[in-house]
């Protein structure tokens, strides 16, 4: 009678454990791959609207040479590098994606900024429009980062809690890196205005 | 100055900064959703505000997809996109499946409104007609001091453009989830199998069997497996309580349901569609 006890609660015991934490990492590493695709698909849109954009400035303001090639140059830096969900495994890939979206965002700030110069580009309506789509594609990319943080909190919280780590590092679950503030020191440091230089065009 | 009223000092001085330090740039809360026009600034009439519920009901009745309009003093320290990004994630406009709720912020102390279009209707109203709405149609009047007419024509677009749009049809009732309205179907279904089980087979087989039963018609209707097992397990009580014990129980559930039904969203998604302006 005792052994068939035993063997009930022995069942039991590798019953519970083999459920300890593994099959919420099945959802929780699924749901991180979710948003991590809904991340790159905004920003894969944003790229998608860049050649356009470029276009338009070219007609207007053609000779700003340095300021168009930046642009061009990093959103063909963007197309060129082939992402997916396995980047999330490797931190060093991260990094290299993550620099040059950031890269891609500070060229076209620049564009937009230069583009202040030429009324007749502001005006232009194919101009505005491919402005509104901009910053529309932008909202929808800080919305998906934040989605993708939270989701990766909650992966990563499981990943390092006790006693889930021991499940996580018997099956290779590590944890995933998340979005850090670009250019931290850039951006503590306070932007000079400088209204010497340049007369307006048109 | 005694030791007393040194460290009476100190202890005030340190309250007064954590109170200072709390004060700073709380961000502020999300409303809570009453009714389809939220208009905080006492700006919209009653009659006025009466209209565009009535417009936004209308339509949610014809066509299943859900408008609200927040109209508050201002946003601030949030941008008017986070700001709105929030409170659609919080009050769920539009039907879970299509995603297709619009929220229209405007803040007016800031001169700032938005449209904030869900998954669903990106299609419908993307973020260049959403741009257009606002510049063509909102900012204008809203410059004349006139917010009812600026709202009211963008409403008006925003109907035009979504029911040219392809979305499931709207159902009769406006109860939200399903599990609402089959909580006491199931319940009286329970019932009668708790009785007639008992009946055969005694208490606890009877129970079994029944809660069994119970839970996998549950799960079958499409309610969810943890729904479907707490129904089971309902039933299995209930069988073993006996029929004098379900009578009261049952008389209890329907009791339950029944009363006004205030406006709630539908469980819709977000995902950073529309645009913003100002005037």
């Amino acid at each position: 009678m005792n052994k068939i006890y035993l063997k009930l609660f022995a069942i039991s015991m590798l019953l519970s454990l083999s459920s300890c934490g593994y099959n919420s990492f099945q959802s929780l590493d699924e749901a991180a791959k979710a948003s991590w695709s809904e991340v790159l698909n905004q920003y894969q849109r944003r790229a998608d609207l860049v050649p356009n954009l470029v276009n338009v400035v070219k007609g207007y303001a053609a000779h700003e040479q340095d300021v168009l090639t930046e642009v061009a140059n990093a959103r063909s830096r963007v197309g060129s590098m082939q992402v997916t969900a396995e980047v999330l495994n490797d931190p060093a890939a991260f990094a290299k994606f993550q620099a040059a979206q950031a890269q891609l965002s500070s060229a076209l700030s620049r564009l937009l900024a230069v583009s202040e110069n030429y009324p007749n580009l502001k005006a232009d309506q194919g101009f505005r429009d491919l402005q509104a789509q901009l910053e529309g594609t932008e909202n929808r990319i800080t919305v998906a980062r934040n989605r993708y943080i939270d989701t990766i909190k909650n992966y990563n919280v499981a990943v390092r809690s006790f006693p889930q780590n021991l499940t996580a590092m018997m099956f290779g679950y590590k944890t995933k890196p998340s979005f850090s503030v670009d250019n931290e020191q850039a951006i503590s440091t306070a932007p000079k205005v400088d209204f010497a230089d340049k007369p307006a065009h048109n | 100055m005694t030791a007393v009223r040194i460290k009476l000092t100190l202890s005030l001085c340190l309250w007064l900064l954590c109170v200072a330090c709390n004060l700073q740039a709380q961000i502020i809360d999300v409303p809570a959703l009453k009714s389809r026009v939220t208009d905080l600034t006492q700006t919209l009439s009653r009659d006025q505000l009466n209209l565009l519920e009535a417009k936004l009901a209308a339509f949610e009745q014809a066509k299943g997809s859900q408008i609200a309009v927040l109209m508050l003093p201002t946003t601030q320290p949030e941008d008017i996109a986070q700001f709105s990004i929030r409170v659609a994630g919080a009050w769920k406009l539009g039907r879970a499946k299509p995603d297709d709720g619009v929220l229209i912020v405007v803040a007016k102390h800031d001169r700032k409104m938005r449209i904030e279009v869900g998954y669903g209707l990106e299609g419908a109203i993307p973020d260049l007609t959403a741009k257009r709405i606002i510049d063509e149609m909102m900012a204008p009047s809203f410059k004349q001091d006139d917010y009812y007419t600026g709202i009211n024509n963008a409403l008006d677009q925003l109907i035009r453009l979504i029911a040219g749009e392809q979305l499931p049809a709207a159902t009769a009732s406006t109860a939200p989830a399903d599990m609402a309205a089959s909580l006491p179907l199931l319940l009286f279904a329970a019932l009668i199998a708790a009785v007639v089980l008992r009946a055969i087979f005694g208490s606890l087989l009877g129970g079994i069997v029944s809660g069994g039963g119970i839970a996998a018609l549950a799960w079958l209707l499409g309610v969810g497996l943890s729904a479907a097992i707490l129904f089971g397990l309902v039933a299995f009580v209930m069988t073993l309580i006996g029929p004098s014990g379900l009578a009261q129980l049952a008389m209890l559930s329907s009791g339950g349901r029944g009363g006004g039904n205030p406006f709630s969203g539908g469980g819709g998604g977000f995902g950073g569609g529309g645009a913003s302006g100002n005037w």
